[in-house]
């Protein structure tokens, strides 16, 4: 008798596996939709967030400037009107409010260059580096301090104390030494007045590198 | 798969030894279910035996709906998927061709090595058909390449061609799949029976 039940489920057998494909392809249809969010994951934004290279130093920038390292943009996203009145050598302004202009996207979207962000301290770096990095640029870093911690280590170093370790001191004469390099005049020097040298600004093209299609087949 | 290899999660070396797998399981599929016989091949062209029809429509029906239900589930992103580039005449041409042979000979490439492992004369010789095709087409590629690497479309699929919405567009699909089942059996009882 519970065979010839089954038997005779059975024989439908077929309908129900077409019943059951069709309803699962309905329910693609009708499955609620939501736009998917564009640009880098959410766990690649925080692992990127959390990276201990997304924060260089003022020292490490101030040495790359001494040696004249090419592998690097300074852009400075400050207004204007502060970036002619004092910027770091080579910067390329790039207010906070036109980041996402057309005319700047080969400075950012490009991966041949280090990005390095700075503004008066880290803060609107900070954001444009969080832009930049939703649009999944890449290779992007932020002065840490900005221009502010530029002053009190690189410009104005401040002097160690006696009783200090042998590395402040040492730290301490690169620094005043680095100082020199960017025209800071001290008292202990004979020399007259001498003009604060501002490098010309650079500006270098960097040419878009085309993605290529993927290859592949069966 | 894909992921797996591009995150070197297994190296790029294993590519091949991961295809032989792949591949033995899909000769060992095909060959249990019958593709090797030419006849049950050749079938769905007389009218007297669908598989060859049920099978590729229903496989096609599952994974587009699995992969489109993975894609919203986010495990799969269905814009990273490969997709093969599409030559039009290449395509037409190289289809026609390969039909007349399916039919005349009853086997597609794949099926037809199958029949080779399983020593049926008739695939061997279809084999050796298609080793002489390959010869004469390396041989006259100067003649061929224009159409062979021209009406270069790029990797085109018809949603983003005609905008369809995939989801409607996979729900007729499958809506089609099935009537085609329907009507493929309703043919089969009508045409004699064939033993083979």
């Amino acid at each position: 008798m519970v065979k010839k039940r089954i038997a005779k489920i059975l024989s439908f057998r077929y309908t129900m596996m077409a019943a059951i494909l069709i309803l699962l392809a309905g329910g693609l249809v009708l499955l609620p939709k939501y736009q998917e969010s564009e640009g880098i994951p959410a766990e690649q934004l925080l692992s990127n967030i959390i990276s201990l290279e997304r924060y260089v130093s003022t020292d490490q920038i101030s040495d790359k400037l001494i040696s004249q390292d090419p592998s690097f943009i300074l852009i400075d996203v400050r207004s204007e009107e502060r970036y002619n009145s004092y910027t770091l050598p080579n910067a390329i302004n790039i207010p906070l409010k036109k980041l996402l202009d057309k005319e700047f996207e080969s400075y950012l979207n490009q991966d041949q260059y280090d990005v390095v962000f700075f503004s008066d301290d880290n803060f609107y770096a900070d954001q444009a580096w969080a832009i930049c990095n939703r649009l999944e640029y890449k290779n992007l870093h932020v002065l840490k301090g900005g221009i502010n911690k530029w002053f009190t280590t690189i410009i104005n170093p401040k002097k160690p104390n006696e009783n200090m370790s042998s590395k402040a001191f040492e730290l301490y004469t690169t620094r005043k030494a680095a100082s020199l390099f960017y025209g800071v005049v001290y008292p202990d020097q004979t020399k007259t007045k001498s003009v604060i040298k501002k490098a010309p600004r650079k500006i270098i093209t960097v040419k878009k590198k085309k993605k290529m299609p993927v290859e592949g087949g069966c | 798969m894909e992921f797996l290899i591009s995150t070197s999660i297994i190296p790029e070396q294993w590519d091949s030894i991961i295809a032989i797998c792949i591949g033995i399981a899909f000769g060992f599929v095909l060959e249990s279910s019958g593709f090797s016989s030419s006849r049950k091949m050749a079938g769905v062209f007389y009218g007297y035996d669908f598989a060859v029809l049920k099978v590729f429509f229903t496989a096609a029906v599952v994974a587009v709906i699995g992969i489109y239900y993975l894609d919203y589930l986010g495990y799969l992103d269905v814009t990273k998927l490969y997709i093969h580039p599409t030559y039009v005449w290449g395509a037409i041409i190289g289809g026609a061709i390969m039909g007349v042979g399916f039919i005349a000979g009853g086997f597609c490439p794949g099926t037809g090595l199958c029949g080779v492992a399983i020593g049926k004369l008739d695939a061997w010789v279809y084999v050796l058909g298609i080793l002489i095709g390959i010869f004469i087409f390396s041989e006259l590629y100067t003649v061929f390449e224009p159409i062979y690497n021209g009406y270069y479309l790029g990797n085109i699929t018809l949603i983003d061609s005609f905008e369809w919405n995939p989801y409607w567009t996979i729900f007729i699909f499958s809506i089609i799949a099935v009537v085609a089942f329907v009507v493929a059996d309703m043919v089969r009882k009508k045409i004699k029976k064939v033993f083979y």
